[in-house]
């Protein structure tokens, strides 16, 4: 059974699902995104969304199914790749101490049928006797950074291994224990953690919903605007935390500045007009009128009296013609007023302040008709605006973090180092003796073949030589 | 006045054939001798398997018409009216053909430029060249290097093995990586054997049915010797497969390379099947990563090629009319007593 | 602004000579035509700095946006796009000699200034109190400079299919010679891709490590967050394949154009998408 999921095809089938699934959820509305954009289409195509509904597609990242992909790819990076250490390409067991002059022939045999089969060889003797030519050629290549491993040494001759940035065969290795890291800090995340949108009116507070004894106070709400425009340039919370009365913490706290209590982190993540104010100023002709949200006034003057019931912060005219919001934003704030001269009452009239010209008057259904000019106009709008805090608790993001750092080593080594492996034979041929080498890099053929003809060309330098450097490129099998 | 004058048999004349071979086997040095003796100082003798031209320069004061004569000495045989005489423009023009390779049978040839730095280097060497021969040698070639250069005299290989050995370049870039299988040990198997070995390809490998013929061919190579049992499991460290076997019937099925793909994992194979009849199933070509190259394939290109040289041959010609005016010019002016410059003067070619 | 304008313009007018001569390039064995397709290039480069500098400049009038890069625009991201692929290109053509492959990534340095002068707003705005941090300096340099990286990988791709099908057809055009070799293209692409996937999975991470200083959550399946993310699996099931699998030549290309696709997508499509991180929805 495990072979399926062990083999290459599955894998790539399963991250080929994995990512159509996660496309499809930025495709199709989700709820926790645009929860109204998903009751419009579900309106609109109501049984393909039953059919939707059924596969919890409007809720994809959190379902049980893509969960279980996630969970399935992170057992699997387990089984195929975490299940073994990464090879050591060539490396052989020495004879025991005991037998090893015994063996040395046909271990040295062994070598050099090994060594006939690497990707690059080099041959030539050295005028040095054999001992000598040993040593030099291991302090040759230890100046060149090389570790020597497998060291074998007899009288019939002596082979080793060196190689370089061996570090490099865990790069790989590392990077994929750094995925099944990741997953188990977003399954924690999953279990434990939770976030919550807690949007609290400035000088008030509210409770939150996952831990209900804290409340969260906003004792003070500040916001700067860009000059001459409506666009905030900073925003920030005076905030206190407390549970049952006994305060917590206290922060004024940023965008990208978040208050921290024990891992629950407070984040001050937006903000917004609710629809209170605390007074509209009216202006007519020369007189100036300010009016508390619901308070009818009497106009100086005039039998008139005026109340202002209803604000948006950014007024805007819906499909069916009815006043709205396009959002909590202060990007065009309309009040609605009405004016009252004993019983009667008028209809009412919504202003606007960026555009004292235009006014419209709502009829009993709440639709409404455009009329010019009225003549008082809205001067300011004094709103209460509520703080958006964004209360987050994530156990996992410390592993997470483990992770990506793991990624990030894994990576370096994966792609950057680059591991090179020479097998030395060395053999006493009379008074000298006669080197020979084979080659392997990690990056594919082409890209060690100047290094390794330098490398050999300094090694032989360094052993009084006696005959001509061959160098040859064995074109390997796959 | 002086004047430069060209003297030859070249392949354009028809029945010359015998003349030229037997002016091809008199050394330089003796008909330089043999200049000298007439009073000519400045002299250059170009001699190939195609022609056997003399380039010189003398002062009008000499005997005319003295060269038919001195041919017919050279060569021990009449030689009728099958010689070539050009003087002044014409001669330079002609120069600057045979150095630019228009001359040539094949058009665009380089060898025929190493062949006339040769024979000009020798005159330089007996010191048989001077001002004008110097100067008007070096331009030429100069004109050589430049013609093949900017037009596509010399573009395109033209034989059937230069052919697929370029091709398997395109494929592979430098071929030192590559290993190339020769299934055959005839000619034409070792014609393309040596055409791959120029362009340096990594390892070789011989196959042939009958294991003698294969030993010999690998051994004058220095290539490896393979089994003819063992070809398709051989295929799969293979890059490029020569096929130039006389069976009948085909060598290598389709079904076989297909195997041999799937265990190399994709990487490209380069069959060129230059064997009539083909030694290499056609439908091979189909398969995913499989180049395979017939005869006609590489013939057509072949074609193709030359029709190109011979089309670019207008523009090379175009070159050696301003080059010829330029140093005509000069000569003349100098002769004169002048001495003009010349445009870019080019270090040694 | 209206310097900043001026220097682009010429900027995207120097980037469209040395497009139109890398072209030419491929069908005419000129040379010069190679040499002056690089000088142009550079000269393009150098107004187009200047265009970026003047910018910065204008950026940093605004208090609130000291000392941060202007990238928070479609404006500022398609002009440091446009300008990390003249920059890969430079690097891997100098490496490789490679100037033959200009006609396949070129233009999208050019249609990456083009796209910005044409129809990007290069009016400068006060940042958003979210985009207010040392990250925007880091994040979505990261990540353009691997899309930017992608961009040449595909560039070589075609070509790769080019030469392929040039040779399979067996009447091969002179350009098939000029071309490198298939193997060297698939080489190239590999390597390109390999140099682009850590810089890309970097970036990814460090867009979820600003996003937990923000708003508190590493991960939330935003749409370029998703997209990105499907590029980097795209991407790895193309590294896999060769790695394990030793998949070469024409599949090997489909798998990393269909990579490429989906870079396009995360970073144009997705502004269609997402209201949190989208260029066009205006808050940037």
């Amino acid at each position: 059974m495990t072979k399926v999921f062990r083999s290459v095809r599955f894998n790539i089938f399963l991250g080929a699902v994995i990512t159509l699934a996660s496309a499809m959820g930025t495709l199709i509305p989700q709820i926790t995104e645009t929860p109204e954009k998903v009751a419009q289409f579900q309106g609109v195509h109501p049984h393909w969304s039953r059919l939707f509904g059924f596969f919890n597609l409007f809720d994809v990242y959190h379902s049980y199914w893509f969960m279980g992909l996630l969970a399935l790819m992170a057992v699997d990076i387990i089984l195929c790749k975490l299940w073994s250490l990464p090879p050591d390409q060539g490396l052989v067991s020495l004879p025991p101490e005991e037998t090893r002059e015994l063996e040395a022939e046909r271990h040295l045999a062994q070598k050099d049928a090994a060594l006939k089969l690497k990707p690059y060889r080099a041959d030539f003797k050295s005028a040095f006797p054999y001992n000598k030519a040993v040593e030099q050629a291991k302090k040759g290549l230890d100046q060149r950074g090389y570790a020597i491993q497998e060291d074998f040494f007899a009288q019939a001759g002596a082979a080793f291994v060196a190689t370089r940035h061996r570090a490099q065969r865990w790069g790989s290795y590392l990077a994929h224990i750094a995925l099944v890291t990741i997953l188990l800090g977003a399954l924690i995340r999953a279990v434990f953690g939770f976030v919550e949108m807690v949007p609290v009116i400035e000088g008030g507070s509210r409770a939150m919903q996952n831990k209900p004894d804290w409340n969260l106070f906003v004792d003070k709400f500040d916001i700067k605007y860009y000059p001459g425009t409506r666009d905030p340039s900073s925003y920030a919370s005076a905030l206190r935390v407390e549970s049952r009365g006994k305060l917590l913490a206290q922060k004024t706290i940023h965008v990208n500045d978040p208050l921290d209590i024990g891992g629950v982190r407070f984040y001050q993540a937006s903000w917004g007009a609710g629809g209170m104010f605390r007074s509209a100023t009216l202006k007519f002709g020369d007189s100036v009128i300010r009016l508390p949200q619901r308070v009818l006034k009497k106009i100086p003057g005039t039998p008139l009296s005026v109340e202002a019931d209803v604000m948006l912060p950014d007024f805007t005219v819906d499909q069916d013609g009815q006043a709205d919001t396009g959002s909590l934003e202060l990007k065009d704030p309309a009040v609605r007023v009405f004016f009252q001269m004993g019983p009667h009452k008028t209809r009412p009239i919504w202003l606007l302040q960026k555009f004292p010209n235009i006014s419209f008057v709502e009829n009993d259904d709440g639709i409404l008709e455009h009329i010019l000019r009225p003549p008082f106009r809205l001067v300011d709008v004094d709103p209460v605006l509520f703080s958006g805090i964004q209360v987050a608790y994530d156990p996992g993001f410390k592993i997470v973090l483990a992770g990506a750092i793991l990624w990030l080593a894994g990576m370096i080594m994966l792609f950057y180092l680059h591991r090179r492996r020479l097998w030395v034979l060395v053999e006493p041929d009379g008074r000298a003796s006669r080197v020979c080498v084979g080659g392997w890099s990690s990056r594919g053929p082409r890209e060690f073949e100047a290094e390794f003809a330098a490398l050999m060309g300094e090694l032989r330098g360094g052993m009084e030589p006696r005959s001509d450097l061959l160098i040859s490129r064995q074109v390997p099998a796959p | 006045m002086g004047r430069f004058c060209v003297v030859g048999l070249s392949h354009k004349r028809q029945g010359s054939e015998s003349a030229r071979g037997r002016l091809a086997a008199v050394a330089a040095p003796d008909v330089y001798e043999r200049l000298r003796e007439r009073g000519i100082c400045e002299a250059v003798v170009l001699s190939t398997c195609n022609r056997f031209e003399i380039y010189w320069c003398d002062d009008a004061s000499g005997e005319q018409d003295w060269e038919r004569g001195f041919l017919e000495e050279l060569a021990g045989v009449p030689i009728g009216e099958r010689h070539d005489l050009r003087c002044d423009a014409a001669a330079v023009g002609h120069l600057l053909e045979v150095a630019c390779g228009l001359d040539s049978l094949v058009v665009g040839e380089s060898e025929i430029l190493g062949q006339v730095k040769g024979a000009y280097e020798a005159a330089q060497a007996a010191g048989m060249t001077g001002k004008r021969l110097n100067v008007l040698f070096q331009r030429a070639l100069y004109a050589g290097k430049r013609a093949r250069r900017e037009t596509g005299i010399s573009a395109g290989q033209i034989s059937v093995a230069s052919v697929a050995a370029q091709l398997a370049e395109t494929i592979f870039g430098s071929l030192s990586g590559s290993h190339a299988l020769i299934l055959g040990a005839g000619a034409t198997a070792e014609l393309a054997a040596r055409h791959l070995l120029g362009r340096k390809v990594g390892r070789l490998s011989i196959a042939n049915r009958t294991l003698e013929r294969g030993r010999e061919l690998a051994s004058r190579l220095g290539a490896a010797l393979v089994d003819w049992e063992q070809i398709s499991a051989a295929l799969e460290g293979v890059d490029i497969v020569v096929a130039s076997t006389s069976a009948g019937e085909p060598v290598l099925r389709h079904a076989q390379v297909e195997e041999a793909m799937r265990r190399r994992s994709g990487r490209s194979l380069f069959i060129i099947d230059i064997a009539m009849p083909p030694n290499v199933e056609e439908t091979a070509h189909r398969i995913e990563h499989v180049y395979l190259y017939r005869l006609l394939d590489l013939q057509g290109i072949a074609d193709a090629n030359l029709r190109a040289r011979q089309k670019a041959v207008e523009q090379a010609q175009a070159l050696i009319r301003e080059k010829t005016e330029e140093l005509w010019r000069w000569l003349a002016a100098l002769e004169a007593g002048q001495e003009l410059s010349l445009k870019h003067s080019p270090a040694r070619p | 602004m209206t310097i900043q304008m001026v220097l682009i313009k010429l900027a995207l007018a120097f980037y469209v000579g040395a497009t139109a001569l890398a072209v030419a390039f491929l069908f005419s064995r000129e040379e010069k035509l190679s040499l002056w397709m690089l000088r142009l290039l550079g000269i393009g480069v150098l107004f187009h700095l200047g265009s970026f500098g003047v910018r910065q400049y204008l950026f940093w009038q605004i208090p609130e946006n000291r000392w941060f890069f202007s990238i928070n625009s479609f404006f500022g991201a398609l002009s440091y796009l446009a300008l990390a692929v003249t920059a890969t290109f430079f690097i891997v053509e100098r490496e490789h000699r490679l100037g033959i492959l200009g006609a396949f990534v070129l233009p999208w340095a050019t249609i990456g200034v083009g796209s910005a002068v044409i129809f990007a707003d290069p009016k400068l705005e006060g940042l958003v109190p979210a985009l207010q941090s040392y990250w925007i300096n880091i994040h979505p340099i990261v990540l353009m400079t691997a899309y930017a990286m992608f961009a040449n990988a595909f560039g070589v791709g075609v070509a790769l299919l080019v030469q392929e099908h040039q040779i399979k057809s067996r009447k091969p055009t002179e350009l098939c010679y000029r071309l490198p070799s298939i193997e060297e293209l698939d080489t190239l692409n590999y390597k390109i891709i390999v140099a682009a996937f850590p810089v890309l999975t970097v970036g990814i991470i460090m867009g979820g490590i600003w996003a937990y200083n923000a708003w508190g959550r590493f991960w939330g399946w935003d749409a370029k967050e998703t997209w990105a993310l499907i590029t980097a699996l795209i991407y790895a099931g193309y590294l896999h394949m060769r790695f394990v699998k030793g998949l070469r030549g024409r599949k090997a290309v489909y798998v990393s154009m269909l990579g490429f696709a989906s870079v396009v997508f995360t970073f144009l499509g997705v502004n269609y998408l997402s209201q949190l991180h989208g260029y066009l929805s205006g808050r940037g």
